[in-house]
């Protein structure tokens, strides 16, 4: 949802089926392909892709930068993590994110996977007003913390 | 030697990751709330035996992941069976557990608390591995285990009916340094049963992500060398992949 905020900010269209098609689908993302086929063959530890995947990191750091690549993979990292205690832990999605996010996981599929029938549906009319509100969440969301004293 | 030290690495890694994987490596070698620092080292163990368990694979291509099936993991580790199998089903298989499941699991020996803090190590290994695989480097040896006892902590301010685990609805004053401002997403609250595996979680994300307090802001990236629609678009493809809903 993160990153349909994003690219909804920015004014930028962004293909998000390349979330769920993978490398082939040009996402629109600055060398998305290349990014979604890091991820790919990092998780595919049943295929002995050495070669495509250093090919890839060195597709990157031309493209982009070795510090790209870095970090690119710790995000990768990080997010091995999050599916792990979200599936392990079977919370709901909190409940701006599930309100703002509903069109998009429909169009995604996501509402196929197990751990969907953990949050509550969103109803018709929340859905509606919740796309009058959208600018004013989206504005909320990036406002900084207020500082304490 | 010092762990993390990237020596030979042809890239050039950011400060910031090493530290946190070497305090991670420091808090794995240690005991946690529930299970000592020799058993938090084995279940490290059980996720790097998981990815190469032909039993996962199989039982991965099943219909039903909770379909009879002849074999065992590939295991080298003396943990209880029972232990063996939450770590290589949270490893290989995560997005078909079952609150029905969680409940038997944690019927017989095996508290939540224990249950959340295996969550806390497989996902602490796991996230440094991956980022050692996406960047062709072998894995750093696991850390020796030291000496101690569990500390048995149960946070206060439980709230039981969100998630299958309990997690801390309302931060008491030991737990007041989990999250600022009296609230945070589910994904962190989801480890709170255990508070310093939601510390760690803090620390490793601060590194490999973006700042804790920067994640709702879709445009903060934290100064890496990729945007934030780049950093989202690997987050969500990684999730993806794994058919995570969240």
């Amino acid at each position: 949802m993160l990153l349909s905020l994003n690219s909804e900010m920015n004014g930028k269209d962004i293909n998000l089926q390349a979330i769920t098609e993978g490398s082939d689908v040009d996402s629109g993302v600055a060398h998305g392909q290349l990014l979604s086929r890091l991820v790919e063959l990092t998780l595919d530890n049943t295929d002995n892709s050495d070669d495509s995947i250093a090919t890839v990191r060195n597709q990157i750091v031309d493209a982009m930068s070795a510090e790209a690549l870095v970090d690119a993979s710790a995000i990768i990292g990080n997010f091995q993590r999050m599916v792990r205690i979200a599936d392990g832990t079977g919370i709901p999605l909190d409940k701006p994110v599930a309100i703002l996010s509903a069109g998009l996981r429909k169009k995604l599929g996501f509402n196929k996977f197990g751990s969907a029938n953990l949050t509550p549906k969103v109803s018709a009319m929340t859905h509606w007003i919740a796309t009058k509100l959208r600018p004013f969440i989206i504005k909320k969301m990036t406002a900084k913390p207020s500082q304490s004293s | 030697m010092t762990a993390f030290a990237y020596s030979n690495s042809p890239y050039p890694i950011r400060q910031d990751l090493p530290e946190a994987y070497r305090h991670a490596w420091n808090k794995l070698a240690n005991a946690g709330n529930w299970w000592t620092g020799g058993a938090r080292v084995a279940i490290a163990e059980e996720v790097r035996n998981a990815t190469t368990c032909d039993f996962c694979s199989q039982r991965k291509a099943a219909l039903s992941p909770f379909a009879p099936l002849e074999g065992a993991h590939t295991s080298s580790t003396g943990l209880a069976a029972n232990v063996i199998d939450v770590v290589h089903r949270l490893t290989t298989d995560p997005a078909r557990l079952t609150k029905t499941w969680l409940e038997e699991v944690t019927s017989n020996d095996l508290s939540t608390g224990q249950y959340v803090e295996i969550i806390s190590i497989v996902v602490t290994t796991l996230c440094i591995d991956s980022f050692h695989q996406a960047l062709g480097f072998d894995l750093e040896p696991l850390p020796a285990p030291v000496d101690g006892d569990p500390s048995r902590l149960t946070p206060s301010g439980l709230d039981a009916d969100t998630a299958w685990v309990p997690m801390i609805e309302k931060l008491g004053e030991d737990e007041a340094d989990l999250w600022s401002q009296g609230r945070t997403g589910n994904v962190i609250r989801a480890m709170s049963l255990v508070p310093d595996a939601v510390r760690l979680l803090k620390t490793l994300s601060d590194a490999q992500y973006v700042a804790m307090e920067d994640v709702p802001n879709p445009e903060a990236s934290g100064g890496r060398a990729i945007s934030r629609a780049q950093i989202e678009f690997i987050a969500a493809r990684v999730s993806a992949i794994n058919d995570c809903f969240y």
